[in-house]
């Protein structure tokens, strides 16, 4: 198996040896014939234009919708249950305290 | 990543479906490919490492992904030995076989072996670069060479055969 660059150094010197060979020349001839015909029919072959439309669709569809964390709402919830069962435990001892500075202001 | 990925898709679309129509052969076939594979791009470009190139990442899912629909038969490689019946493959060759504008060429192509077939359609639609094929393909530059050198050349002989065939009709 000859390396990579053979066949680019075999193209080169059958372009000199076609020169002066009717059968090469033929077969150099009839590569670039295919060349020709393959580039107008296969150039510039793109991709649809719906092409971009859809992957964004699919990917705004498959991607997952994130559902809001509930930590911050538990925390919430705890914090102000909390400070409401701290009132009513501390309130009763405080209301006899309420009830003199009440009297004396009035 | 959204910005990157829409860079990705503007950059990569047409080569994925290049790379997608040499290896499958249809357009509609090709585009769903193409499609899949920049949704699949999409989904592992948070874990793409960059232990190889970004280009040669997406390549590589390209394959995979027209491998697969080939596997599960969604799509059949044409060969002279298809059985599909002719009207069929008059059908498929007027709406386009590999997109081309010629016929012609689309039939040439067809009769050629798979590795050949999809390393000279590539070629051909990729402007010629020996290098993006290889990349794309996943193959040597140097396999790349040879392979286009065969098929160029049995393509010259059918071409030639074929001009002959219906300059006589």
């Amino acid at each position: 198996m000859a390396c990579p660059d053979f066949e680019d150094l075999a193209q080169g010197r059958a372009g000199d040896h076609a020169a002066h060979c009717e059968d090469c020349r033929a077969l150099l001839e009839a590569l670039a014939d295919v060349d020709a015909t393959f580039d107008a029919a296969f150039a510039g072959v793109a991709a649809p234009p719906s092409l971009a439309a859809a992957v964004r669709m699919r990917v705004e569809r498959e991607t997952p919708v994130r559902r809001p964390s509930l930590v911050p709402e538990v925390l919430d919830f705890i914090g102000w249950a909390a400070v409401l069962t701290l009132a009513a435990v501390l309130l009763p001892q405080f209301l006899p305290l309420i009830h003199d500075v009440i009297a004396r202001l009035s | 990543m959204e910005e990157e990925f829409e860079r990705i898709v503007r950059e990569y679309q047409d080569k994925v479906f290049r790379l997608a129509l040499s290896m499958l052969g249809e357009r509609a076939a090709a585009e769903e490919a193409a499609q899949e594979t920049l949704v699949r791009v999409w989904k592992g470009l948070g874990g793409f490492r960059a232990e190889s190139s970004l280009s040669t990442w997406i390549y590589s899912i390209a394959r995979n992904t027209c491998l697969t629909a080939l596997r599960r038969g969604r799509v059949r490689t044409a060969s002279l030995d298809d059985v599909a019946p002719r009207r069929e493959v008059e059908r498929r060759t007027a709406t386009g076989w590999y997109g081309a504008e010629s016929p012609d060429a689309a039939e040439l192509l067809k009769r050629l072996p798979v590795k050949y077939r999809q390393v000279a359609a590539l070629f051909y639609m990729q402007e010629k670069s020996y290098d993006e094929v290889a990349s794309m393909l996943g193959l040597p530059v140097g396999t790349v060479k040879t392979y286009l050198f065969r098929a160029r050349k049995t393509l010259a002989e059918d071409l030639a055969r074929e001009r002959v065939r219906k300059g006589g009709a």
